[in-house]
This record gives C-alpha cells, sequence and structure tokens, in this order.
C-alpha cells in the first residue's frame, strides 16, 4: 500500500518556544496554529470553565489589534479562524491564503505577548458563553452526553472530573484579574508551539517566526500538576436527567493505559475492533443483529490526551429494553473479545481502516475549509506532549504491529468492571408532551 | 499587558501588509458523458492517497413530498444494507478492507451515495458504488429496522430546536411548494411499503438521471477507462420532469411560534424567498449577505454578540435550492431578548437596505469571500463539494476560475441594489422556538402570532 511521508521540520527559538512547520505546495493555502500547553483539565478550583472563558478572551483584543480587528484581520485576508479548548491544550488557528501568513504570525505574536481586554470585554464574553452552554447543552436533546457527564462519575480527582464548561455560578465570579493571572501563568512562549503548514517555505517561516515571536519574554512554568487517578477498585454508575430526547441511553468508558506505552497502542485498535463504525462488533450485535441499540458509537481519542482519559461507547437503546439488559448484551460484546483471539483476518482490514482513517484526519479534520487541521493537531500534541513531532510519520508503526495476542490481552486487563464507569441518561416526562 | 521591553526588527504596531495574491490552480478536471446519459467529473487532487467519490441522482424528497414525504431519505439509507451480490455483513466489511467510508442520503433535490477510502482500492470502491447504485435487494429486516429507526430519530428532532425552526419556516414560506415538507411525521413512515421503496429506485437511480464525481489519487485518463468500463453497460431512462405549484407570496410580517416547553433558549429564525445561483444576483446577494451576517466580521454578528452578548452564533445565510432559494438569519438567545435580538435584525437588514455599505467593509467581504472559496482546493472534499455545486445546479464551466474575479468586481451600488430586492424585510417570516409562556408577548410586538406544538399542530 502506498504510504505518506509528511515533510517537517522544526526548532526551538530562544525563549522557548517551539516551532513546526510542514511544507506542502499542493494549493496556495497556509494553516497556522498557536497551542498552548493548557486546557481545562488545569483551570483553578472554583473556577469551572474558565479555560474556555478564556479562550474567547483571547479574541478581545490585543495591544496593537484592538476588539474585532484580530477577526476582522483574519477574514480580509481571505481566512477563518478559531480557537478551541481541550483537556491539555487549548489552540488558536488559521486558513489563509499563503500571502497572508506573515500577517497572521504578527496577530498570534501581539496576543501572544500583550493581551488587551477589560471588564467590558469579559462581561460580553460571559453572556456569550453561557448562550453557548444554553445551545449547545442546555437546550439540545442529550447536551453534553457525554463528555460532560461521563467524567465526574468516571474520575475522583478534580482536574479530571469537574464541569468543564463550567457552572454558571464560577463562570459569574470570574474576574478580570483572574484572566491575567491565567494569561501570566500559562500563556508563556515557553508553554507553547506554533505551526505553519502548507504553501511556504520553512526557512522563510522560521524567519517570519523568529522576527515576530523571539523577544516575547518567557517566565517559569508553574510545577506539573497531578491529575493522577488514585487506582479505582470497583465499577462506578451514575444517572443524569434526559429532559428533552425520547430514548434512553447509555455512555461505558473505560480508562485507557498510558501514552505511548504498548497497551496503549493495543488498546487503542482494540477500540477500532468494537466501534469502528457499522463494520464494528458493537454495532453489528447491538443495532444490526440484536436490534437493542438504535444508535451506537464510540472512540478512544488516542493523540490528544496528556492524563487520564477513556475509551468511550454511547448507546441509544429502545425504551422497552432496560438499562441492565443493553449493559448485558453489550458485555456479551465484550466477553467475546476477552474469551476469544481476535482472528488476523479482521485485525488486518481494521488496521487498513485506521490508517485511511489517519489520513483523511491529516487532511482535513475539520471540514473542507479548515484544511491540514488533523496536522496541526497531531503534530502539536506530538511536539507538546511526546517533544517529538516526527512521530506524525512513525506513530502508525505502533497501530500496525499490534498482534491479535496483544489486542486480546489489553481486552483482559483493561475491559473489566473494575477499569469502568456507566452513565445513564434517562428521559424525564413534564407535563406538557414535547 | 506583561510586555516591558520593546526591541524588534519588525514595525510592531500594525499589521504586515499582504504579499501578492497567489494564482489558485483548480484541479485538472475531466467532463464527459457516457453514451447511456450519466455525466463523470474527474478532478486530480493528489496529495493524500485518498480517493472520495459522489454518485448524485437528480431525485430527492421534493419529488415524493405529495405522496410519501422522506421517501428518497429512506430509500438511500435502505440501499446500502444489501444488494443480489452482497449481504450487510459483507458490504460493510468490504468498506473496511478498503478503509472506505460510505454515506448513502437523499437531500429536496438529489439522492447521493458518497464513498471514500485508500487510493490502492479505487476500482473495489467503483464496484461497490455501483452495485449498490444498481443492484440494491432492500432486505425485509433491514428495512423494518431503517424505519423504526427513522421514527425514533424524528421524535428526537422534534425535540431539537434549529430543526423544528427550520421544519416551520419551510412550511410557512413553500405552501403548496414539495420544498415546504423537509421531514415526514411519525404515521407516514410507519405507513411506508417496501415496495415503494423499491419503485423510487428503480425510477431514479439511473444513468441519464446521474451525475458522479470523483476526486482523488488518480490520473483522470485512467480513471476515465475504469468508470466506462463499470458504469458504461448500465441501461436505464431518466425519470420523467415533475411541475411544482409556485410558492405563495408573503404580505407583511407574520410570526410562528413553535411551543417547546421548558427551553432556556428561544431559536429566532427570519426569513424570505430569494434566489438561486443560476440568478443574475447571485454574486451580489452573495457579498451582501456576507456583510449583513454571513461571517464572523459581520455586522449582525457584531452588533449581537460582539456588542450585546445575546448570542453565541448568530448568522445569516442564502439557501439555495434547485427551484427556489431562500434567505435566513438566525440565533439562539436567552428569553428575555428575544424581541430585542428581532429588532437588531431588522435594523441591520434595513440598514443595508438604505445605505451602501463603507469601503473598508467591501473591500475586506471581496476578499474574504474570494479567500474562503479557494480553501476548499486544499482538501478532496472541498473541491467535491465546490464541484457538486457547479454540477449539480448546472452552472457555467468556468464558475470555479471566474469566481474570484466576478466577487472582486462588485460595488457598493451592487451591494445595496441585492440588499432592496432580497432582504425583504416588510414580509419577513418570522419563527420563535421556545416557552411560550416566555416569549408570546415579545411575539406579539412582530405582527400576528400563530402558534404549533412540536408535532407540527396548530395550538
Amino acid at each position: 500500500m502506498k504510504k505518506l511521508h509528511i515533510p517537517v521540520e522544526h526548532t526551538k527559538l530562544t525563549n522557548g518556544l517551539r516551532v513546526v512547520a510542514a511544507p506542502d505546495h499542493s494549493a496556495p493555502v497556509v494553516t497556522v496554529g498557536v497551542y498552548y500547553q493548557i486546557g481545562f483539565r488545569l483551570e483553578p478550583r472554583g473556577r469551572s470553565g474558565f479555560a474556555h472563558l478564556f479562550e474567547h478572551m483571547m479574541f478581545q483584543g490585543s495591544e496593537n489589534a484592538g476588539k474585532m480587528e484580530h477577526i476582522r484581520l483574519i477574514n480580509a485576508s481571505g481566512g477563518l479562524l478559531n480557537g478551541t479548548t481541550h483537556y491539555d491544550v487549548t489552540n488558536y488557528f488559521e486558513a489563509v491564503p499563503s500571502n497572508a501568513l506573515e500577517r497572521v504570525l504578527w496577530l498570534e505574536a501581539d496576543r501572544m505577548r500583550a493581551l488587551k481586554v477589560d471588564d467590558e470585554n469579559l462581561r460580553n464574553q460571559r453572556d456569550v458563553v453561557k448562550e453557548e452552554v444554553r445551545v449547545n447543552v442546555m437546550n439540545q436533546p442529550y447536551g453534553g452526553f457525554p463528555w460532560l457527564d461521563l467524567p465526574p462519575v468516571a474520575f475522583r480527582n478534580w482536574p479530571n472530573a469537574h464541569n468543564f464548561y463550567g457552572d454558571f455560578q464560577d463562570l459569574d465570579a470570574a474576574t478580570l484579574a483572574d484572566v491575567q493571572s491565567f494569561y501570566r501563568t500559562y500563556y508563556s512562549p515557553n508553554n507553547a508551539v506554533l505551526l505553519m503548514l502548507g504553501d511556504l517555505e520553512p526557512t522563510e517561516a522560521f524567519t517570519f517566526a523568529k522576527r515576530y515571536f523571539e523577544d516575547i519574554p518567557s517566565h517559569a512554568l508553574p510545577p506539573k500538576a497531578d491529575v493522577s487517578e488514585l487506582p479505582q477498585t470497583e465499577e462506578r454508575r451514575g444517572e443524569v436527567e434526559e429532559k428533552f430526547g425520547t430514548l434512553p441511553a447509555l455512555a461505558i468508558g473505560y480508562t485507557v493505559p498510558p501514552r505511548n506505552t504498548k497497551d496503549w497502542y493495543a488498546m487503542t485498535i482494540l477500540d477500532r475492533v468494537l466501534h469502528g463504525g457499522r463494520a464494528g462488533r458493537i454495532y453489528r450485535q447491538l443495532v444490526f443483529e440484536k436490534q437493542i441499540a438504535v444508535e451506537t458509537d464510540g472512540n478512544l481519542d488516542a493523540f490528544d490526551a496528556n492524563g487520564p482519559t477513556q475509551m468511550v461507547t454511547r448507546i441509544f437503546h429502545r425504551p422497552e429494553f432496560t438499562s441492565d439488559a443493553t449493559v448485558a448484551a453489550y458485555d456479551e460484546v465484550i466477553g467475546e473479545v476477552q474469551e476469544r483471539e481476535i482472528i488476523e483476518e479482521e485485525l488486518a482490514p481494521v488496521k487498513v481502516k485506521f490508517r485511511a482513517d489517519y489520513y483523511s484526519m491529516l487532511e482535513g479534520g475539520m471540514g473542507a475549509y479548515m484544511p491540514r487541521f488533523g496536522l496541526m493537531h497531531y503534530l502539536a500534541c506530538f511536539t507538546l506532549f511526546d517533544g517529538d513531532p516526527d512521530r506524525i510519520n512513525n506513530v502508525l508503526d505502533g497501530f500496525m504491529d499490534v498482534t491479535p495476542a496483544e489486542a486480546q490481552a489489553a481486552a483482559k486487563k483493561y475491559l473489566v468492571p473494575a477499569n469502568r464507569a456507566v452513565l445513564a441518561r434517562r428521559p424525564v416526562s413534564h407535563g406538557e408532551s414535547r | 499587558m506583561t510586555s516591558t521591553t520593546v526591541t524588534t526588527q519588525a514595525p510592531r504596531s500594525s499589521p504586515p501588509a499582504l504579499g501578492p495574491e497567489r494564482p489558485v490552480a483548480w484541479p485538472k478536471r475531466i467532463v464527459v458523458t457516457l453514451v447511456n446519459g450519466m455525466q463523470v467529473v474527474l478532478a486530480e487532487a493528489r496529495t493524500f492517497p485518498k480517493i472520495s467519490a459522489q454518485l448524485f441522482f437528480r431525485s430527492g424528497n421534493a419529488s415524493v413530498a405529495y405522496r410519501a414525504p422522506g421517501l428518497a431519505e429512506i430509500t438511500a439509507t435502505v440501499a446500502r444494507t444489501g444488494t443480489t451480490n452482497r449481504p450487510l455483513r459483507q458490504i460493510e466489511e468490504d468498506l473496511r478492507r478498503m478503509g472506505a467510508d460510505l454515506a448513502a442520503h437523499a437531500g429536496a433535490d438529489t439522492s447521493a451515495i458518497g464513498i471514500s477510502g485508500i487510493a490502492d482500492f479505487s476500482e473495489g470502491l467503483l464496484e461497490m458504488l455501483a452495485d449498490l447504485a444498481r443492484n440494491a435487494s432492500f432486505p425485509e429486516e433491514e428495512f423494518e429496522r431503517e424505519r423504526r429507526q427513522r421514527i425514533e430519530g424524528l421524535r428526537i428532532q422534534r425535540t431539537t430546536p434549529d430543526f423544528l425552526a427550520t421544519e416551520r419556516l419551510r412550511r410557512v414560506l413553500f405552501g403548496g411548494h414539495p420544498y415546504a415538507i423537509v421531514a415526514p411525521v411519525e404515521a407516514q413512515v410507519a405507513a411506508y411499503r417496501r415496495e415503494q421503496l423499491e419503485e423510487f429506485y428503480h425510477q431514479n437511480y439511473s444513468p441519464a438521471n446521474a451525475l458522479l464525481i470523483l476526486v482523488g489519487d488518480f490520473s483522470n485518463e485512467a480513471m476515465l477507462d475504469q468508470v466506462e468500463k463499470i458504469f458504461g453497460a448500465w441501461e436505464a431512462p431518466a425519470p420523467a420532469p415533475q411541475k411544482w405549484p409556485a410558492p405563495p407570496k408573503h404580505t407583511g410580517r407574520q410570526v410562528h411560534l413553535v411551543h417547546l416547553p421548558a427551553s432556556v433558549q428561544t431559536q429566532v429564525l427570519v426569513g424570505n424567498l430569494a434566489i438561486t445561483r443560476r440568478d443574475p444576483d447571485w454574486y451580489r446577494m452573495v457579498l451582501a449577505n456576507s456583510i449583513y451576517g454571513g461571517a464572523f466580521h459581520s455586522r449582525l454578528v457584531m452588533n449581537i454578540r460582539e456588542q450585546k452578548g445575546y448570542t453565541y452564533s448568530p448568522r445569516s445565510g442564502i439557501n439555495a435550492l434547485r427551484e427556489y432559494g431562500y434567505f435566513t438569519v438566525h440565533a439562539a438567545v436567552r428569553n428575555e431578548v428575544a424581541a430585542a435580538t428581532l429588532t437588531e435584525m431588522f435594523y441591520e437588514m434595513d440598514r443595508m437596505r438604505s445605505l451602501p455599505v463603507t469601503e473598508q467593509e467591501l473591500e475586506s467581504a471581496r476578499s474574504y469571500l474570494s479567500g474562503v472559496f479557494s480553501l476548499g482546493v486544499a482538501t478532496q472534499d472541498g473541491v467535491l463539494a465546490q464541484l457538486s455545486t457547479v454540477y449539480l445546479d448546472r452552472l457555467p464551466e468556468d464558475y470555479l476560475e471566474a469566481y474570484r474575479a466576478r466577487i472582486h468586481a462588485l460595488t457598493a451600488d451592487d451591494i445595496l441594489a441585492a440588499a432592496r430586492r432580497h432582504f425583504d424585510s416588510a414580509n419577513e417570516q418570522i419563527t420563535l422556538v421556545g416557552d411560550r409562556a416566555q416569549i408570546a408577548d415579545q411575539a406579539a410586538l412582530f405582527g400576528e402570532v400563530t402558534e404549533y406544538d412540536a408535532q407540527g399542530n396548530r395550538v
């Protein structure tokens, strides 16, 4: 099979900022990202939702680009931009015609150097974020299921277990002083990576990076926080009310072994055996054959977590089956992968699909108009978490090497009740029917 | 905030100028019509070792809206569950073996089967596509399962604010035209018969009604040979064209309130009939929309998000269907500001209709549209999406290549004219989805209010 090789060059500026370039002249477009190694896992206690609220503040103005100016300049260059907050990183990214590369770097450097926001900006974005939570969670069927529901059941350490979108009283309590302190603590060049991909020459791109970023002062980072979980000894269960939706739903999460270990590769491949769309064992058994579930999906986000994380299955099941009966049917699927070795005839196509999905993610990953989002995202994670952007070209090897025996061993070791959490989302009927 | 010393070789207080705009080369393509009437568009995009294919049929849910709403959609979803050569499980396993994803859906105007996977397997992928398009067997058991899933899916959709708003607005705007119906009701799904799916499939999934677009890592010439080998022998006539009544004209604003108990927000959706991509005003309208509410830096976003904090994601858009297009403005807002939001939407609309936009807005919007259009060239899916637009809507052959120049030629007067013609402020149809007790008084400020429940019944 034809293999892909992504050319990657990287360097580090004197202030500690890591810089990665991946040239690709197939279209006159560049994608630029700045990733800070801070996500909602490490937001301050009593300030749930703050990492995400802060992400909004990064669009409210910096020393030389006032409110809306950053957005206007990117749009007026013919580009798109956004930012997203994850467990362990927060990113800011742009896709622009390649003649705008230098301008994008100027803008990103300006907000890395000197954020300039006031109380009015904070009040405004607090309101906007509350509407974001309402539209995505509180006023949607199955809103926040399971990314907000499951962690509080699965984990005990606050960084892993709190409400990442934020309780409204915590959002209300956030002050401009909190914004400034968070910025000073985490938004330092030595806690970030700059990525430049697409129609560019790495040498020139590195010159631009030095020109705009190298004199941004860095400072000492706080000691690495302890986000580990105490060993789990028994299954954890929880329940959440579903205000709108009509089907009962379950989320089942198994905690994943640490990144880059032999078991992590095996568990990730096992995830594709079990999930992996309609060919996956769970979909086939629960939707097609037993017809207990109306819909099911699941995944293990292998690359972008740098702390406790889970392989999660979601099951929307028919109301005539209880959640216990549904879990029992699910457990039969799990039992099969534990008791009988997965044959090579099943594993080989799973690996082909894994490779195909990896390529698709690198090419796009966030819609057709944000090219190479996935390439940017993975390069950032490999740089920040593993110190090695070249993993983009060899990370697949570890997955391709997983043997049937290793996949089965991972199933026996990790797919056990004492390593899982089960969350039920139960529809409530109220006065008027919807 | 943290910066103290300022020493750098670069001027820091103003942004660097843009470099010269680089030319955009759309992928080399071949456009042919096979002897059996199937239109084929091939485009080489070789950066990633993948291919992406869409096989469209120019018949969708509109063509069955009067007798069995949603029939085209369920036909597409059941068609992928078995052929005379492959049972369901084999289809799914074959896909995985070729690193492929498959999707089959129908919209108002088209039915489509899409497949993408590793380029090494392009022949197998095309054979699978042809098998699904020609030999679907509609297994009874899969039909019943898909029907049950559709009913459960509809129940959930009818608790989803943006679905309910769109469903109601389309009813209002299109009246007796089949575009009025975006989804069936449960009883209609329960009444589907398997034979209806087979009939729709045999009448509409035909080469004379088809458009095949392929983008990816292949050579056009070799791929054309493969396509002819796999699809060339397929013979079937196109379905007869249909005529539909025109949508109604609306005079004055009317409010359509869909009651969704316990909503903590109001979904606001305002709309009027506008134009299709084939209209001479299309480019003017695209630019006017972009300045009004079609982009992050637009007036509407600046006003109700960045100044007032009413909402997270306000936007306007032009929805171009084959026969008609419509203009919409939407925002999900907290209940207390539903009326205030409408006031600002109309204010910004009227301002677009009264005064020319500034030179800076004009220049920014032209560059924005021209640049973003070109971002699509960098991914196979982006190229496929743009080609679909051109060949489904039968746009001029140079549409992609000429787009940027056409946008750059527009003036402030063009935008004013388009806004006056197509932002129909005085006759907007206003849909509000939310809790009646929270918003009925606000709704009444904007016109006569008709109330519905989530099932579409008047209350």
